[in-house]
């Protein structure tokens, strides 16, 4: 097995899921009434568990604890894709963000299910329920938003012109990419994006929302080799303060 | 010290202006009744309600503001307006002796699930299901079906096909609960560690 390309494909994975899980959590208690706020930010909390699960395996291949790992890296060494660092502003942004990342990472984990790399395989078997709510959630949303009154399709619709060319983003390709897809490891980005693109066509359909033709859009790279926004640094700051107060101690 | 959250910081910048405005109408969504499958096989009990747009924003809304905690293996939601309801009693009074006979009135005949509330403070229970021509007819007929003599202090008749339930392909939303022991306040021990604190600082 290729090892670096297979840390590699974890780190970016782990990395997306922290951070996504950080910025979701910051509207717990401010979300738009209370039972989305609860929805939210439990699934913030799923993330930030798919993370330690990422991080847990990553541990096993001989890289530091979950917690090191998660906590005292810069920016610069985080493979996430800058759309997960982005501010979450208002709650379109936010709604449109989860739904765009969400079904993207439910089909990534759906076909990571027939990995050979079995330790990541049983993972993606195991949180397969969490991603049905994660998308279900997504969904219902968009589709109850994106038709309901013409502020919630003018604000959605802005929202979803803004965030597409950094989703577009989430598929930058690894040098490692004909050593994951030749090992059997992972199917590629190309497979996955194609995927993505046909379900998130599918829900759009169902609104008032309109998709921005993808193949003039700049996709905004270079979060995957930790070329990042200002955002990530701040946000990462702010999520490893209590850690870093004291990092020997038990939680 | 800046918030990096861009909401607090208008808050923060606002100026604060008033105008007297004329009061706002309300504007909520309705209330959609919210039952759990504790385990697989064991009878649906009532939990509570949320606040939805439609019955199935209320089911997505409904699965992690009731069952994010404790185990359970399906959820099932309706529209509030769709529960019918015996008069509530008190005492050794039984519900079901309120209930009067309501006649057949031989329409379309359509299946009804009936819930006991025997314990006041408790929740309503599922008991099984009936089929009726309307919901006074369902609860006259529960009434003779389900009425042991053991007080009932309230009676619920739901239209069966007013409820969503969880579909079987939905029935692994729930599979990873058991591990979720961080949303256990007991899980994280604070009393221990408190404890094993002050015992080591002492002089």
């Amino acid at each position: 097995m290729n090892e670096p390309a297979l840390k590699e494909l974890l780190y970016k994975m782990a990395d997306d899921q922290l951070v996504l899980g950080h910025r979701n959590s910051e509207w717990t208690g401010m979300g738009p009434l209370l039972e989305e706020d609860i929805a939210f930010s439990s699934m913030a909390q799923d993330k930030i568990g798919h993370s330690l699960a990422l991080y847990t395996l990553l541990h096993q291949l001989g890289e530091s604890d979950p917690d090191t790992v998660g906590f005292t890296r810069n920016a610069t060494q985080f493979h996430n894709c800058i759309l997960v660092e982005l501010p979450n502003d208002e709650y379109d942004f936010s709604l449109i963000r989860h739904f765009l990342y969400d079904t993207a990472e439910a089909i990534r984990f759906e076909s990571l299910t027939n990995s050979s790399y079995v330790p990541l395989a049983q993972l993606a078997t195991k949180i397969r329920g969490e991603l049905r709510y994660h998308t279900m959630h997504a969904n219902i949303w968009i589709k109850q938003l994106g038709s309901a009154t013409p502020e919630s399709i003018d604000r959605l619709q802005k929202s979803l012109n803004y965030a597409l060319p950094f989703a577009l983003g989430i598929f930058e390709e690894s040098n490692f990419e004909n050593e994951l897809i030749e090992n059997g490891i992972f199917e590629g980005e190309v497979k996955i994006k194609e995927r993505w693109l046909q379900q998130i066509k599918k829900i759009l359909a169902q609104t008032s929302l309109e998709l921005p033709d993808v193949d003039i859009l700049h996709p905004v790279l270079g979060g995957r080799t930790g070329k990042h926004s200002e955002h990530l640094q701040p946000l990462l700051d702010e999520m490893s303060e209590v850690f870093k107060i004291d990092p020997t101690a038990e939680w | 010290m800046k918030s990096l959250d861009p909401r607090v910081e208008r808050i923060l910048q606002a100026e604060p202006t008033y105008i007297a405005q004329p009061k706002i109408p309300l504007d909520q969504f309705g209330t959609f009744e919210v039952f759990v499958e504790p385990k697989e096989g064991k009878p649906f009990q009532h939990e509570g309600i949320v606040h939805a747009p439609n019955l199935e924003m209320a089911y997505v809304l409904a699965k992690e503001a009731f069952t994010r905690r404790f185990t359970c293996t399906s959820l099932s939601v309706v529209e509030t307006r769709d529960v019918f309801v015996s008069p509530m009693t008190e005492g050794d009074q039984n519900s079901y002796d309120t209930i009067p006979t309501a006649p057949d009135e031989s329409r379309e005949r359509k299946s009804f699930e009936i819930y006991h509330l025997i314990k006041r403070g408790k929740q309503h229970v599922h008991v099984g299901n009936v089929i009726a021509t309307s919901p006074s007819n369902a609860l006259s007929i529960a009434k003779t079906k389900f009425n042991s003599g053991k007080v009932v202090y309230n009676v619920w008749a739901i239209q069966t096909d007013k409820i969503r339930y969880s579909t079987q392909e939905e029935k692994d939303l729930w599979i990873t609960l058991p591990e979720k022991k961080f949303r256990d306040a007991s899980e994280y021990k604070g009393g221990d560690k408190l404890k094993e604190f002050l015992e080591k600082v002492k002089p």
